[in-house]
């Protein structure tokens, strides 16, 4: 018997559904995914409820077309939900509690980390994960299984991921127009680095970028847990944005200046014509060229900029000499020409793109790197859930 | 009638309070009006423009930007009334609420596209008022930037030293802002042995972009290192990140001052914010007022002046970028090339809006 378990997310650019499939014990595979053009949401924040429902029911139809080509409905009435955006923060939390003997038990384990779930938040955030990061035992710190050790004082640091309830909510409430019940939010950059990332990759040391639509979110992993995360309010769209404004575009004309004629390194097309031809899109708007030179420099700054940020940050925590496995890229903002370059130029580290290899179903694609996320949804589903069998295939159509 | 060729105007509740400081700190008929969307601002010490009377019915905007730019654009009339024969205009007002954002982008842009050059002083929200103030402050912060001729921003927080009480940190936040303003009126409107007319600081205003300011005063023997080195740490001053195209100086003191303070306090300043800049300093000198002390009001101005239709001018210090540089596009709707994230969440990285392109941020010259 297979578990079965689908993710949602409702992003700037797409709204994605997929579901994945696994046996007790067995590696998840990715079985169906389908994604169209979001409405009503812009940087990561639905801004239309009714719009972003009917993208939802589009993406299920679509689903609900595949499955049925396998010959199977599904009854979705638990759905993990990626959650991304500027509005989730990553805030560190220490639990302490009295060794009872002076030799670490499991009741005392048990105790420190109930005290590390205490940190108390404003109504209007939601928590969306506590990540237990490591032990310190009378001041020595980075214990990674204390059971045993003597001392007086443990204390557990974790890092608390919030969201804006509000947000959240509001996806719940675009989902149940579909009658799609969310049963867990998920943080985007965990999902991500669970598909991306191996636990080889984890202990080592490897910064995760997930380059969206409208905004970009990194997670830094060190000595096998998650050490650090944040997501940043720029993305791909700020991308094209620039390039509108520069260049007097259309958003649609920029998009595809973007995607297939730009390089995030200034010259990194070798051999490309000097001049970039854009069609006219209207009467009013004539046929003429751009200088790929001035195209390449507006989208390199751009990122060039956003990766400085993330660079800076990382600075201010001391984080960057810990990062051995090197970059990981993944999200729509992986297929961008010439990022890895500008990645390895700003951090001076290896770069790959993040395919989402922890799960079967998809290839060593670009367009795989965009689905992490998603991916890593089913993986902690799979992880978590295994037991329960919580989507049981029914012969039952979804649109009756 | 007073017939300054410097109007000032004071929008919003906050901006009218200071520009009631500058006229009674300057004590010499400043030729004011006061806007508003809200009729209790009013008074009879000043003319009073009600911004969208019909529209708002002197109810104030309620924090709402867009209600408070449509109601200023519904009373441009009465403020080209006002600003009738004007060769400068000086607006003092207060970001983080509605009016004082949004009507002052609307009134900045008409007097500039009527050939008006617009010196805009705007005070921002203190820290303790909370991130929606500030965010909004510093959303209509880039707006303003760009229609006005120039544009100096304030933070509330730089202003009000060690005080602490509430009311007596607000009093002298106003307070500081106002006196620091009438020392530039007074430099305009009362030259002394070194002229700084109107229509030079016409020419520099309409030619200056963003801009920086502040004012030091001391008395004593030392006094001009005292200024000097004031001027040269004030947080006001040296927060800025672009390069500095223009200094505009002023010395104002009593019937003591000697030239080589004047040197002094030019060389100090230059040698402090840019040698190779344009450099312009006028006098005040009110034996009156400034007996035995002397102040120094500095404004220094980053390169981008815009002409009538908001092209760009002077856009970069540096002669090796000649490219043309972009400033309006017809076909990315809003403002300050926010383009598609127009009214969406702002992206606020160290006081810099994210969403806008980073090459204009940069101040990069594109060649096209």
């Amino acid at each position: 018997m297979s578990n079965i378990y689908a993710a949602l997310e409702i992003g700037t650019t797409r709204t994605v559904l997929a579901i994945g499939e696994a046996k007790s014990g067995e590696r998840l595979r990715v079985t169906s995914h389908a994604e169209i053009p979001s409405t009503g949401v812009r940087k990561s924040q639905i801004l239309d409820i009714s719009q972003a429902t009917t993208s939802i029911r589009s993406v299920l139809r679509e689903i609900e077309k595949k499955q049925g080509a396998n010959g199977d409905s599904l009854d979705l009435s638990n759905v993990f939900l990626v959650v991304n955006g500027q509005h989730v923060k990553a805030d560190p939390y220490q639990g302490t509690a009295q060794v009872s003997d002076g030799r670490v038990t499991e009741a005392d384990i048990e105790e420190v980390r109930n005290s590390s779930r205490l940190m108390a938040l404003p109504r209007e955030r939601e928590l969306l994960d506590i990540v237990d990061q490591s032990y310190e035992l009378d001041g020595l710190a980075g214990i990674s299984s204390p059971k045993g050790m003597s001392g007086r004082v443990l204390k557990l640091d974790t890092l608390q991921i919030h969201a804006d309830a509000n947000r959240i909510n509001n996806a719940r409430t675009a989902a149940g127009g579909v009658h799609l019940e969310i049963r867990e939010p998920l943080f985007s950059m965990t999902c991500a680095a669970d598909a991306v990332l191996s636990a080889h990759d984890k202990r080592n040391g490897a910064l995760v970028i997930d380059l969206g639509g409208g905004s970009t979110g990194y997670a830094v992993y060190a000595d096998g847990y998650l050490v650090s995360a944040n997501v940043i309010g720029v993305g791909g769209d700020h991308v094209t944005n620039d390039i509108a404004y520069a260049f007097q575009t259309t958003q649609s004309q920029a998009e595809d200046l973007k995607r297939l004629e730009s390089n995030a390194i200034v010259g990194g097309e070798r051999g490309a014509s000097p001049r970039v031809q854009l069609t006219g899109s209207s009467p009013l708007m004539e046929a003429r060229a751009i200088s790929r030179r001035a195209l390449d420099t507006v989208v390199n700054l751009r990122l060039k900029e956003l990766f400085t940020i993330i660079r800076n940050e990382l600075e201010d925590q001391d984080l960057t000499h810990k990062l051995n496995a090197g970059v990981v890229i993944t999200g729509g903002g992986a297929a961008q020409r010439g990022i890895d370059a500008l990645i390895q130029r700003e951090f001076g580290l290896p770069v790959r793109t993040g395919y989402p290899s922890e799960v079967d179903g998809f290839d060593q694609t670009t367009e795989a790197a965009s689905f992490a996320s998603i991916a890593g949804a089913l993986l902690y589903a799979h992880r978590n859930y295994e037991e329960k069998s919580i989507f049981k295939k029914i012969l039952k159509g979804l649109f009756n | 009638m007073n017939a300054s060729p410097i109007l000032l105007i004071g929008i919003g509740g906050a901006g009218a309070s200071i520009a009631r400081g500058i006229n009674r700190a300057s004590g010499d008929g400043v030729r004011y009006i006061l806007a508003d969307t809200d009729a209790t601002t009013g008074s009879t010490d000043a003319p009073f423009v009600l911004l969208g009377g019909d529209r708002l019915s002197g109810h104030g905007a309620g924090g709402d930007v867009a209600q408070a730019k449509l109601a200023a654009e519904d009373s441009l009339q009465a403020i080209d009334d006002a600003a009738d024969g004007v060769r400068l205009v000086v607006i003092v007002t207060s970001l983080g609420g509605g009016t004082g954002g949004g009507a002052t982008h609307a009134i900045a842009r008409h007097l500039r596209e009527r050939g008006v050059p617009t010196i805009v002083f705007a005070t921002l929200p203190f820290a303790f008022e909370g991130e929606e103030r500030q965010r909004n402050a510093i959303g209509m912060k880039a707006t303003i930037a760009e229609e006005a001729n120039a544009a100096i921003f304030i933070p509330l927080d730089k202003l009000i030293g060690d005080a602490d009480a509430m009311e007596e940190a607000l009093r002298r936040a106003v307070d500081t802002l106002a006196s620091a303003i009438t020392l530039f009126w007074r430099l305009v409107a009362k030259p002394g042995y070194i002229k700084l007319d109107t229509e030079r600081v016409r020419h520099i205003i309409a030619h200056a972009g963003n801009g920086r300011f502040a004012v030091a005063t001391a008395q004593g023997p030392n006094r001009t290192v005292d200024i000097v080195n004031a001027l040269s740490s004030a947080q006001t001053l040296t927060a800025g990140t672009n390069p500095v195209s223009s200094i505009l100086c002023g010395v104002l003191a009593g019937e003591d001052l000697r030239l080589s303070e004047i040197g002094k306090v030019a060389d100090g300043v230059r040698a402090a914010f840019g040698e190779r800049c344009t450099f312009d300093l006028g006098t005040v000198n009110d034996e009156a007022t400034f007996c035995g002390r002397l102040s120094v009001v500095v404004m220094l101005f980053e390169a981008g002046g815009k002409t009538a239709d908001g092209a760009t001018i002077g856009a970069t210090t540096d002669s090796s970028r000649r490219g043309r540089r972009l400033t309006k596009n017809p076909l990315s709707v809003g403002p300050q090339g926010r383009g598609r994230f127009y009214n969406a969440e702002q992206t606020i990285w160290r006081g810099e809006d994210l969403d806008r392109p980073t090459y204009l941020r940069r101040n990069i010259s594109l060649d096209l």
